[in-house]
C-alpha cells in the first residue's frame, strides 16, 4: 500500500493539565499523552460518521484500536510508530487544507499524534505539519 | 547511533555545568533536533525520554514535576534547552504551576535532560461562540474557553495560507484549532495560532 500523505497535528489524551483535562482515553480508553500513540478517522462505522475523510475525497481504510502506523514528518524525515488510541482528527472540517515545507506538502488532515509521538518528530510549537502514514 | 550518544554526553556535560551553547550540541531547536533520529520506543508505549505535568518546585535549573498521573519528576534545563512559552523564551519565566511538556534524554540518576520544554502549550479543536475585541470565546468539547488575542504574537492561518495577524475572518460558529498557552488555573488562554478552514 503507498504512503497516504496529508496533514498531522497533535492532541492531548489521558490524564492531563488544563483544558485537556476533560480529555479521557479516547475512543479505545487506552489513550495517554506520553504513549506513542494516535487518532485515526476510521476506526469504526460510528468514527466514520463524523470524521468523513471521503467528503475531502480522502480514501481511508479502516483500522481499529492498537493497529500500528507510522507517520514521517515531510519536514524533516524523522519518523515514528504509533498504534491507534482514539477516533480523529475531524478530517471534514479542514477540507482542501494545506500545509508545505518548501515543496514538500500535504493536504487535509488524515492523523492527530499524542504529544510524546508528536514531538519526536516535530516541535509541538508547530500546530500542524505535512506528513505521510504507513504501515510498514 | 554516534549522534544519539554525542547528544547525550553533550547535554550530560551541560546538565553537569559544562559551558555548553545549542550550537555546541548541534543546535537544538526543535525541528533540527527531531530530524535527527526517533527514539527506539515500541508505538503504543510510554516514552522514557518525555515528561509532562506541572511544576511544583524549582530548585536553580531543576524543575520538579508532579505529572498528571502523579508520578515525579526532574527535569534539568541546561544551556542547550529550548524553552516554548507562548513564544520562544528564557527560563526565568518558567513558574510554579505551570504546566509543560519536555522532552530530552534521560541522566544515569533519573533526571530528564531538557533539549525542549513547552510550557502551558495547548492545541485545541474548539468552535468560536462570540467574538470580542482581542478575545474569542470558545466551545471546547461543552467547556467554555476564554482566548486572548495577543497584538504581535497571536496569528490566524486560513486554510492554510501563511500566517497572518489579521483574526477578523474568524466567525461564531466556525471550527477552529487554536495553539496556545494555558493561563494555569483558569479557563483562559494566549493565542498564538488560530488554524480555521476558509
Amino acid at each position: 500500500m503507498a504512503a497516504l500523505r496529508g496533514e498531522m497535528s497533535w492532541f492531548c489524551c489521558g490524564t492531563a493539565w488544563g483544558p485537556c483535562g476533560t480529555a479521557g482515553g479516547g475512543a479505545c480508553g487506552t489513550c495517554k499523552s506520553g504513549n506513542y500513540q494516535h487518532a485515526w478517522p476510521n476506526t469504526s462505522d460510528a468514527c466514520f460518521s463524523i470524521t468523513r475523510p471521503d467528503s475531502c475525497g480522502v480514501s481511508m481504510s479502516r483500522r481499529g484500536c492498537g493497529f500500528r502506523h507510522y507517520t514521517t514528518n515531510l519536514c524533516t524525515g524523522a519518523r515514528v510508530g504509533t498504534t491507534i488510541a482514539d477516533c480523529g482528527p475531524q478530517t471534514d472540517l479542514f477540507c482542501g487544507e494545506t500545509s508545505c515545507c518548501g515543496s514538500a506538502c500535504g493536504s487535509n488532515r488524515i492523523i492527530d499524534l499524542t504529544p510524546a509521538a508528536f514531538s519526536a518528530i516535530a516541535s509541538l510549537s508547530n500546530g500542524l505539519r505535512p506528513c505521510s502514514v504507513d504501515i510498514v | 547511533m554516534p549522534h544519539t550518544l554525542d547528544r547525550r554526553r553533550l547535554l550530560a556535560t551541560a546538565a553537569l555545568g559544562g559551558v555548553v551553547g545549542a550550537t555546541g550540541l548541534g543546535s537544538l531547536a526543535p525541528e533540527a533536533a527531531f530530524a535527527a533520529e526517533a527514539p527506539a520506543v515500541e508505538p503504543g508505549a510510554p516514552d522514557p525520554n518525555f515528561v509532562e505535568g506541572r511544576i511544583s518546585k524549582i530548585s536553580g535549573h531543576l524543575l520538579l514535576v508532579t505529572g498528571s498521573d502523579t508520578v515525579l519528576h526532574s527535569i534539568r534545563i541546561t544551556s542547550g534547552t529550548s524553552i516554548w512559552k507562548l513564544h520562544p523564551t528564557t527560563f526565568d519565566q518558567v513558574a510554579i504551576g505551570d504546566g509543560l511538556y519536555a522532552r530530552g534524554v534521560r541522566l544515569p540518576d533519573g533526571t530528564l535532560a531538557a533539549d525542549s520544554v513547552w510550557v502551558n502549550i495547548v492545541n485545541l479543536h474548539a468552535h468560536i461562540t462570540s467574538v470580542g475585541r482581542n478575545v474569542l470565546h470558545l466551545d471546547h468539547q461543552g467547556r467554555r474557553i476564554v482566548a486572548h488575542v495577543v497584538p504581535g504574537r497571536s496569528a490566524a492561518v486560513y486554510n492554510g495560507t501563511p500566517a497572518v495577524s489579521d483574526l477578523s475572518l474568524l466567525r461564531v460558529g466556525r471550527h477552529v484549532q487554536v495553539l496556545g498557552a494555558w493561563h494555569p488555573d483558569t479557563n483562559e488562554i494566549s493565542i498564538a495560532t488560530v488554524y480555521a478552514a476558509a
